[in-house]
C-alpha cells in the first residue's frame, strides 16, 4: 500500500517534450486513470512510474520515496501489459509465480499466493497449461494474476482491455473494479476509452498533448469540464457545441447564435461582448412543450434507436447535434421537431481560451 | 437412448480416399501431382541411396551391369577399409570438433550482438547494420587472399584456432542478422519489460525470459554455422591441409585425388556416409527447434 506522488514530472526525447510537468497527488488506496486521446503523453507517464523510462526531470515517489533512479524491480509494483506479455515458455502457475520466485521465496509459499490467486480469478483449471492455450480473456486474466500474487504497493495498467472484445471488456472491467475494492491497492490505470475512465475510477486524470487538462471524480467531470477538450472529450455521446457571443436583450445577458438565443443565468461570470461556445451535452435537449423556453427548430437526419434509448442526429439553425431521449421516439428522417434546451444545464467556455466560465 | 453412428472414412479420410476423384480433370491432376513428386523424390534421394547402399557392397557388386540395388552379402568392410587409406575417424573428430567451437562461438557472439541491434537505439547502430550486410555482399572467393594471409600472419595457419576463427567470421554477419529479425518478432519488448518489472535485472531478463522464448531461432542459426563449417571444402583446404588434423571433407578431397574414387569405390562412399551422417544427425535432433511455435501466445498477434 502507498501513496505516488508525481511532482512536474517532464519527458523529453532529444529536443521534443512530451510530458510538460505534470502534477499529480495519488493518495493510498485510489483507483485513478489516467484518459486521453493517443499520444497525449498518460502511458509514458505510467512508464516513468514503472521505471520503464527514464525521468527527464522532476519527481515520482512511491511511499514517499523517491524511485526517479530505482530501477522497475526496486519499485514495489506491479504491471499489466495491453499485449498481456506472458511469458510463453511457462505455464500459468509458473507465470504468476515467476516474481515470488525471483524473490527466492520457498516453494510451499509460491504455490500457496499463486493458488489464492487463481481462486480470485477463476484461473485454478487453467494453471498447468501454457499461454498459449488460452483465449484473450484467460489471459488477460493471468496477467493479473501475475500481477496480485506479488501483493505490491502499486498496480499499473497500461490499456489492459483493448484487445479484448466488446462484450469481454464490460465484464473485465467489473472484474478490475471488484479486485480493487477487494484488494485496495493503489491503482494507476491507462486507458484511451473514456467510458473505461467514468465507470472504474476513483478519480480521473484527462491528459491532453503532454498536458494535465483535468483532474476529479468522473462525475465532477461530467458536469463542470474545466475546459472546452474535458467537455468533448468525457461523455458518450460527445457534447454538442455552439458558438455565438454574449448580448444584453432588455437587460437580460443572452447567449445569441444566428437565430438562437438562450438567457444565460446571472449568476455566470460572462459579460456582453465576450465570444463564447456553449455546451449542451444530448441528454438536456427535449422535445418542446408550449411553455418551454430557448426553443430550437430542428430537422431529423438520422434516427439511431438503441432500445432504451434514441439517438437523434438533427440540424438547427445550420449546425448539427445529437439528441438523446431516454423514450422510444416515433420519428423518421426529415421530421421537423422542435427542441428546447434548459438554461440550468448549459456549460459556457471561452471561445479564445476554452476555459470555462 | 441414441447413437450416431459416423463411418470411419468420413471422419479421417486416408491419403487414398483424398485421392477418390470428382471428375476426370481433377483425377488427372492428381496423378500428375504424385508422378512429379515421385519424380523429383527419386531425382534427389537417387544418388543418396547410390552412396549408401555402394558403402556395404564389396567393390565387385558395385561394378556389375545391370546394378544391383540392394547388398546381397551387406559388410562393413568398406568402413574398415576407408580408415585404413585415410584416418577418417580422426578426421570425422576434426571437423565435429572445428564446427560445433565455430557453431558455439559465432551463436553466444551472434546472440549478444543481435539483441543488442534489436533493442537498443544508439549512434550508429544503423551504420553498424549496413556494414554488416555489406559483408554477406562480397563473394567468398575474393575473400580467399586477404584472409588467408591475415591468419598467416597471426601464425594459425594449420591450426584448428586458424579455420575455427575464419568460420566464426564467416557465420556472424548472416547470424546477427537472422537473429536480430528473430529477437524483434518473437520477443517483443514488453516480454522483457514484464521480467524487469517482476524482478529480473536486465541479464536475468534477457537470460530466463528472452533466450528461452527465442530458443528456436538461436537452436536455426547454431545448426545454420554448424553445416556450414561441416560443409566447408574451400577454407579447410586453404587453411587446415597437413597431417592429421585435416577436416573430413579435405579427407575426401584427398581420398579422390590418390585415385580411392575409382579403385575402392566402396570404401570411399563408405567415408562420404561418414561425412554425410553427422549433419543429418545434427538436424533431425534439433529441427523440433526449428519448427517454432513455441512464442504463440506470448502476445496478442
Amino acid at each position: 500500500m502507498a501513496s505516488i506522488e508525481i511532482r512536474q514530472a517532464r519527458k523529453a526525447y532529444g529536443t521534443l517534450e512530451v510530458l510538460h510537468g505534470v502534477s499529480i497527488d495519488i493518495p493510498d488506496g485510489e483507483f485513478v486513470i489516467l484518459v486521453g486521446p493517443s499520444g497525449c503523453g498518460k502511458s509514458t507517464l505510467l512508464r516513468m512510474i514503472a521505471g520503464l523510462e527514464s525521468i527527464s526531470s522532476g519527481e515520482i515517489a512511491i511511499g514517499n520515496l523517491v524511485v526517479n533512479d530505482l530501477p522497475p524491480k526496486k519499485r514495489d509494483i506491479a504491471m499489466v501489459f495491453q499485449s498481456y506479455a506472458l511469458y510463453p515458455h511457462m505455464t500459468v502457475a509458473e507465470n504468476m509465480g515467476f516474481s515470488l520466485k525471483l524473490a527466492r521465496r520457498s516453494k510451499a509459499e509460491i504455490d500457496q499466493k499463486v493458488s489464492e490467486a487463481a481462486d480470485i480469478l477463476g484461473l485454478q483449471p487453467l494453471l498447468a497449461r501454457k499461454p498459449a492455450q488460452l483465449s484473450g480473456g484467460q489471459r488477460q486474466r493471468v496477467a493479473m494474476g501475475r500481477a496480485i500474487v506479488r501483493d505490491p504497493a502499486v498496480f499499473l495498467f497500461d490499456e489492459p482491455l483493448s484487445n479484448l472484445d466488446a462484450q469481454l471488456r464490460v465484464q473485465m472491467r467489473s472484474e478490475i473494479k471488484a479486485l480493487h475494492q477487494r484488494l485496495k491497492t493503489t491503482t494507476v490505470y491507462v486507458t484511451h476509452d473514456q467510458v473505461e475512465a467514468m465507470t472504474m475510477a476513483d478519480r480521473i486524470v484527462v491528459m491532453n498533448d503532454g498536458n494535465v487538462e483535468q483532474v476529479g471524480p468522473p462525475l465532477e467531470l461530467f458536469d463542470r469540464p474545466a475546459n472546452l477538450f474535458v467537455a468533448r472529450f468525457i461523455g458518450s455521446p460527445s457534447m454538442n457545441m455552439l458558438d455565438g457571443r454574449i448580448e444584453s436583450i432588455d437587460g437580460v445577458t443572452t447567449f445569441v447564435s444566428g437565430g438562437f438565443t438562450l438567457p444565460i443565468r446571472s449568476t455566470s461570470a460572462v459579460k456582453p461582448g465576450q465570444e463564447i461556445v456553449l455546451g449542451f451535452r444530448p441528454e438536456h435537449l427535449s422535445l418542446a412543450t408550449s411553455g418551454s423556453t430557448a426553443q430550437l427548430n430542428a430537422e431529423v437526419v438520422v434516427v439511431e434507436p438503441t432500445g432504451t434509448e434514441t439517438l437523434l442526429n438533427v440540424t438547427a439553425a445550420g449546425h448539427a447535434f445529437l439528441a438523446l431521449f431516454r423514450e422510444r421516439l416515433d420519428l423518421a428522417p426529415g421530421d421537423q421537431i422542435t427542441l428546447s434546451l434548459d438554461p440550468a444545464n448549459v456549460h459556457l467556455f471561452d471561445k479564445v481560451t476554452g476555459k470555462r466560465f | 437412448m441414441m447413437t450416431i453412428a459416423v463411418p470411419e472414412t468420413a471422419v479421417r479420410a486416408g491419403l487414398w480416399q483424398r485421392l477418390a476423384f470428382a471428375n476426370k480433370t481433377d483425377l488427372v491432376t492428381r496423378v500428375l501431382v504424385v508422378a512429379i513428386t515421385i519424380a523429383l523424390l527419386f531425382y534427389i534421394l537417387l544418388p543418396v541411396y547410390w552412396m549408401l547402399k555402394s558403402s556395404f557392397q564389396p567393390n565387385q557388386e558395385i561394378r556389375v551391369l545391370p546394378p544391383i540395388w540392394f547388398p546381397t552379402e551387406p559388410t562393413a568392410q568398406p568402413y574398415t577399409n576407408a580408415n585404413r587409406l585415410i584416418p577418417m575417424w580422426r578426421y570425422v573428430l576434426n571437423s565435429l570438433f572445428v564446427s560445433v567451437t565455430a557453431a558455439g562461438i559465432s551463436t553466444i557472439i551472434a546472440c549478444s550482438a543481435a539483441y543488442v541491434l534489436a533493442r537498443f537505439r544508439f549512434p550508429g547502430a544503423t551504420i553498424i547494420l549496413g556494414l554488416i550486410l555489406l559483408t554477406n555482399l562480397i563473394p567468398a572467393i575474393t575473400r580467399v587472399f586477404p584472409i588467408y594471409f591475415f591468419i598467416q600472419d597471426l601464425g594459425l595457419l594449420n591450426s584448428y584456432a586458424g579455420l575455427i576463427l575464419a568460420y566464426v567470421g564467416f557465420s556472424l554477419p548472416f547470424a546477427v542478422l537472422m537473429l536480430r529479425g528473430y529477437f524483434e518478432s518473437a520477443a517483443p519488448p514488453e516480454l522483457e519489460e514484464a521480467a524487469l518489472i517482476d524482478g529480473c535485472g536486465y541479464f536475468e531478463a534477457f537470460w530466463r525470459v528472452i533466450l528461452p522464448v527465442c530458443l528456436p531461432g538461436i537452436a536455426a542459426v547454431a545448426i545454420f554455422t554448424f553445416l556450414n563449417a561441416w560443409n566447408d571444402f574451400l577454407w579447410a583446404s586453404l587453411l587446415l591441409n597437413q597431417g592429421e588434423m585435416k577436416t573430413i571433407q579435405v579427407g575426401i578431397g584427398d581420398f579422390a585425388q590418390e585415385g580411392g574414387g575409382v579403385q575402392y569405390v566402396n570404401a570411399f562412399m563408405a567415408a562420404c556416409v561418414v561425412a554425410t551422417v553427422p549433419a543429418l544427425v545434427v538436424f533431425v535432433f534439433v529441427q523440433r527447434w526449428l519448427v517454432g511455435g513455441l512464442t504463440a501466445g506470448s502476445v496478442k498477434t
